[in-house]
């Protein structure tokens, strides 16, 4: 077997060492660039609590973890993947990240996730939010938490952001609309409509957004709604925006071709690429959320290209944010609603697998360089170290410092914790 | 008419109307040179601009059945009234004319009225005013856009479930289904068991949208048509129902035999040998012959569009190999079993899926004829009787059991007649009291004082908006089997790479992406194609105003959402979409020039934008507003562009 199998507290151990001799003379040796040593080098011991922004890639649809972060080369549920060895001893990837392999040494991976549910919406839902989705309460998803409990720290840009598609995301749930991310479809095109009509001057504008104001009065005394209220308060906040210099952040073009192309020129590279830029302006938190991992259908012609795309976009995301000295103060988050089954269909597909599934987590906050938990040989169930879905938001929520112990009351008058009351995995945590 | 006054809404309009602006600005002399009556040039899509009836041939209710739709409906208020003064609610005032007005546009024809419709309505005697008007929009093409635009969330209509799935026959059934008002039960049995290609029967497109996952579609179409989510129970005993696993292949296997891809010869002859694949080797026949081996992209959608072919041979289910329960064996049989009741008597002796949609839309079938009438009620009252209404469960708590019970018996003394139905509720002073603000997530139950007050789904506002822009928004409608078929259809069991190729030429220069697309763009204005909703391909891309609006991705079901963000207000502050209403030409533009005198045209911007007269505070405020204006057709355009930013535009009240 490619990948050695470790178990409990010997397996712990194995890994902090490991993470520690890759500091020093074995990763040392194969670092071609600066860049890329001091990705290694991230994990430094951080205090808990130091991630001052996250940034959270979101593999929409469910991303197959037997051919990526948990390959079973030696059992034909593995398919065609193969294992690679990483620069971790011991630690061993799908063979289509070759990148993120190079870069182990600042990852966490998580394998041994489960969820409650096969259903992508359901699944999703309580994978943002780490609460199971109801009808008569719509929960908070964690960059809403972010900037409720951390504040902005630019003030002319909202605080959360979401990019790609924004399908019934959870948004700011029962929060302010204030935190509610604000939706990117295309990170090529950035937030359209940000200036004025030519015909249109700012004096003019104005006067017409009064005269709004003054016809809407009678409506608006009538109907005290919630969403009207979260309409009216972005109203100010799309007015401040329009008149503001720091839309240039959306202009991906003030990024040199070289740096474009390493992110990958797809929605997955760009978005990541944008994300690295708003956070240099101080935005807690982005998600980019990425799509076309359902593979029911021929697996195999479908994953290089995601897998390669993944690959390129988050080893340069953590490559970059590190040369920028951005890495020690922001969490990367790789998740996913559920795995794909061990078992492949007749298409040459993989169905939904809520058994067992991997997640990735780097950055501020996090020990790097090793594998935490396992799932059984065939990628089944869930082997040893279990995280649930409400451990890995306490965990991410911990990093970042949020208050994970506090009792919330909700609308609907039930009492909820951030992180959904789980425990954070210590061991993940620096 | 003023002419002076008119000339000087042309003025307005034009010179200080967005997108002329710049036109004229920098050509004023030229533009006092030439004959000052002549009509400004509009930049709006020629197509758009002609008022032009629908070309399409609506059922409509059934006029002798008002009196008995007005009994049902009395009989609605009787049972909402008794629940009320039970938890000691009142009900709310009857809604005046204009708001009914505003209310029953948006809620059945999916968007506002025009100013001539709004007119006709407010200024009738008629004491059966509003039935008449239910009825009549009831029968119009406008209703068929907005139910469609209700299925297309739900049954997550898309025109290539997988690549190469052409899927648009199917949605156009769909809009037909509606417009021929099908009886619901028989509807629904024809998308469960139809065989062929989509454009042969596209009724089978349904089963074509999860192709390839047998047990997500039972899944999916248990939780559509029964409001039922076994899902769960595919993997593991359903933690919070009580459905188990075993239960979930019972209900899996009647329709295992369902087959989606044809090899291209008789499927039955090709039993225990391995299956020759036509499609397949035609491309690859196509890859010897065409340079570097690049097949073309049209040739390949033609070939393997048309191995997808929906079939049912005889198969049985086997548990899966991991089946960790003590009922039986992993990879044993399984017998199919129903989920409660029986398959009716009549489908005895017939195949796996026909004996499934026979038990599913089987009047005997409660949660059937229930998920229907709270899907309906929800869409026009704002909330479920059960909310979620696709969630139900032995427990789940039913605000109004009576009225649920009456709704129930009437769908199924009406034989599934879904426009009969609806037109009961709409009938109902129910849903014609004034609206509620109510939260569904304030964890109160709702008894219905009156509808909820809500945002307008994403296609109410972009109909609305079009409503506003352009006199014809119906330019196109989208293709039909009827037109795809011929471009697309090849017996693959006898064709050679000619005829593929012949194919391939007529389907790439009429519905193959980019000639399809092509053929849309002369309805376009600055990019975006000015049509109903209804019309436009789905899903539509990520950025489109649609989609800001919260159009779903329609990959979930009911995925459509309506909560507020940034891109949506810069889109309606600085967007083309609602700049195109002051363009020369646009249906308000046309309204305001046609005043008498500034009082009407105040009166029409407030009839044409928010359905109603200014009030006299209103008033005030314009007038203002066009005394301040450098010139009146400004004030006019910004009194426009401000009711178009108003939340009473945007929300259902």
């Amino acid at each position: 077997m490619s990948t050695p199998e470790f178990s409990g507290t010997h397996r712990r151990q194995f890994m902090a060492t490991a993470a520690q001799s890759l500091l020093g003379v074995s990763f040392a040796s194969y670092a071609r660039s600066r860049a890329f040593a001091d990705v290694a080098a991230a994990p430094q011991p951080v205090a808990i609590g130091k991630a001052k922004h996250i940034i959270y890639l979101f593999m929409n649809g469910a991303m197959t973890h037997i051919d990526t972060f948990d390959p079973k080369p030696d059992v034909p549920e593995g398919g065609e993947t193969k294992g690679i060895q990483t620069r971790v001893p011991g630690i061993s990837f799908g063979e289509k990240l070759p990148k993120l392999s190079y870069l182990a040494g600042a990852l966490a991976v998580v394998r041994s996730l489960s969820t409650e549910t096969g259903d992508h919406n359901q699944a999703q839902y309580l994978m943002r939010t780490a609460y199971k989705q109801l009808n008569s309460i719509r929960h908070p998803a964690m960059g809403a938490w972010m900037v409720n409990q951390k504040d902005r720290l630019n003030r002319d840009l909202p605080g959360n952001f979401l990019i790609g598609e924004n399908n019934r995301h959870p948004g700011a749930g029962f929060l302010h609309a204030s935190l509610s991310p604000v939706p990117i479809s295309d990170p090529d095109v950035g937030l359209e409509n940000t200036s004025l009509p030519k015909y249109l001057d700012e004096k003019l504008f104005n006067r017409r957004l009064v005269l709004a104001g003054q016809f809407d009065r009678r409506f608006q005394g009538k109907h005290p709604n919630p969403e009207v209220e979260a309409y009216n308060h972005l109203y100010g906040e799309a007015k401040r925006l329009m008149g503001s210099d720091k839309l240039e952040v959306f202009d991906l073009s003030k990024e040199s071709e070289e740096v474009r192309e390493s992110y990958g020129q797809n929605p997955l590279g760009q978005g990541c690429l944008l994300a690295r830029r708003l956070v240099e302006q101080g935005i807690r938190y982005v998600e980019i959320n990425h799509g076309g991992w359902d593979m029911h259908q021929e697996l195999y012609e479908r994953l290089d290209e995601k897998a390669t795309m993944l690959d390129t976009a988050l080893s340069s995301l953590l490559r970059d944010l590190n040369t920028k000295g951005l890495l020690s103060e922001t969490l990367v988050v790789l998740a996913t609603e559920f795995g794909r089954s061990p078992e492949l269909n007749v298409n040459g597909g993989r169905d939904h697998h809520p058994g067992a599934f991997s997640g990735v987590l780097a950055g501020a906050g996090i020990r790097g360089g090793q594998v935490y938990g396992s799932s059984d040989d065939r990628g089944f169930s869930v082997e040893s170290d279990q995280v649930s879905i409400e451990d890995f938001n306490s965990t991410i929520a911990a990093a970042a410092g949020l208050d994970i112990e506090s009792e919330f009351i909700a609308p609907n008058g039930r009492p909820f914790k951030v992180g959904g009351g789980g425990t954070p995995v210590k061991e993940l945590l620096t | 008419m003023n002419s002076r006054l008119s000339l000087a809404i042309v003025a307005l309009l034009c010179c200080c109307s967005p997108l002329l602006a710049q036109k004229t600005g920098k050509k004023p002399a030229i533009a006092k040179r030439t004959a000052p009556a002549k009509p400004p040039v509009s930049r709006l899509p020629a197509s758009v601009r002609e008022q032009t009836p629908v070309d399409m041939r609506v059922a409509p209710v059934i006029a002798s059945r008002r009196d008995e739709a007005a009994a049902s409906a009395a009989e609605i208020d009787r049972l909402v009234d008794v629940k009320l003064a039970a938890v000691g609610q009142r009900p709310n005032p009857l809604a005046g004319d204009e708001l009914f007005l505003r209310r029953v546009y948006l809620q059945v024809a999916g968007r506002i009225p025009t100013l001539p419709e709004a007119h006709a309505f407010l200024e009738s005697m008629s004491a059966n005013r509003r039935q008449e008007l239910i009825d009549e929009l009831l029968s119009s093409p406008d209703y068929v856009s907005n139910m469609y635009n209700m299925w297309a969330e739900t049954l997550r209509l898309v025109q290539s479930p997988q690549p190469n799935i052409v899927a648009d026959p199917y949605l156009a059934y769909v809009k037909e289904s509606i417009r021929d008002n099908k009886q619901y039960d028989q509807w629904v049995y024809e998308m469960l068991t139809a065989d062929g290609k989509t454009w042969e029967n596209p009724a089978a497109g349904y089963q074509l949208r999860d192709e390839g996952m047998p047990l997500p579609y039972v899944d999916n179409t248990v939780r559509v048509f029964l409001g039922t989510q076994i899902g769960c129970a595919q993997c593991h005993d359903h933690p919070f129902d009580h459905w188990t696993q075993h239960q979930f292949y019972e209900l899996a296997a009647f329709t295992a035999g369902t087959r989606t891809r044809s090899s291209g010869g008789d499927m039955m002859a090709a039993k225990g040998k391995p299956r020759g694949n036509k499609s397949q080797s035609l491309i690859k026949e196509a890859q010897a012959k065409y340079p570097n081996g690049r097949v073309p992209g049209p040739l390949q959608r033609v070939a393997r569009a048309n191995a997808y072919n929906v079939a049912e041979v005889k198969a049985a289910l086997r548990l899966p190999h991991d089946y960790a329960y003590d009922d039986a064996k992993p990879k044993t049989v399984v017998e199919p079993a129903v989920l409660w009741g029986e398959v009716p008597k009549t489908a005895s002796g017939k195949s796996g899926r026909e004996q499934f949609a026979a038990w599913l839309t089987s009047a005997e079938n409660p949660r059937f004829s229930q998920t229907i009438v709270n899907r309906l009620w929800r869409r026009f009252m704002g909330a479920g009787l059960i909310d979620p209404i696709d969630d139900i469960r032995d427990d789940s708590v039913c605000v109004n059991e009576p009225l649920q019970k009456h709704l129930c018996a009437e769908l199924i003394r009406l034989d599934f007649n879904l426009k009969e139905l609806t037109r009961t509720i709409l009938y109902s002073k129910s849903f014609q009291r004034e609206a509620t603000d109510y939260q569904v997530t304030s964890g109160e139950p709702y008894y219905f004082p009156g509808p909820v007050v809500h945002r307008m789904t994403a296609e109410q506002v972009w109909d609305s908006i079009l409503t506003l822009a352009v006199h014809n928004a119906w330019p196109f409608q989208r293709p039909t089997a009827k037109d795809i078929a011929p471009t697309i259809e090849l017996d693959l069991a006898s064709a050679t790479l000619e005829t593929l190729e012949a194919v391939t030429q007529k389907y790439s220069s009429t519905y193959f992406q980019a000639a399809y697309r092509r053929s849309l763009a002369p309805h376009a204005y600055q990019g975006n194609v000015l049509c109903r909703a209804s019309e436009l391909p789905s899903p539509m891309p990520a950025g489109h105003f649609l989609r800001q609006f919260g159009q779903g991705d329609r990959e979930t079901i009911d995925g459509g959402d309506s909560t507020a963000t940034v891109p949506q207000i810069l889109a309606m502050l600085n967007g083309p979409i609602t700049h195109v209403m002051l363009e020369t030409g646009s249906a308000i533009y046309d309204n305001v020039t046609a005043a008498e005198s500034s009082r009407d045209a105040i009166d029409s911007i407030f009839i044409s934008l928010l359905t109603r007269k200014p009030t006299s505070e209103d008033r005030k405020l314009a007038a203002s507003e066009i005394s301040r204006a450098s010139r009146p057709g400004e004030g006019y355009g910004n009194m426009i562009w401000a009711l178009l930013n108003t939340k009473e535009f945007l929300f259902v009240q």
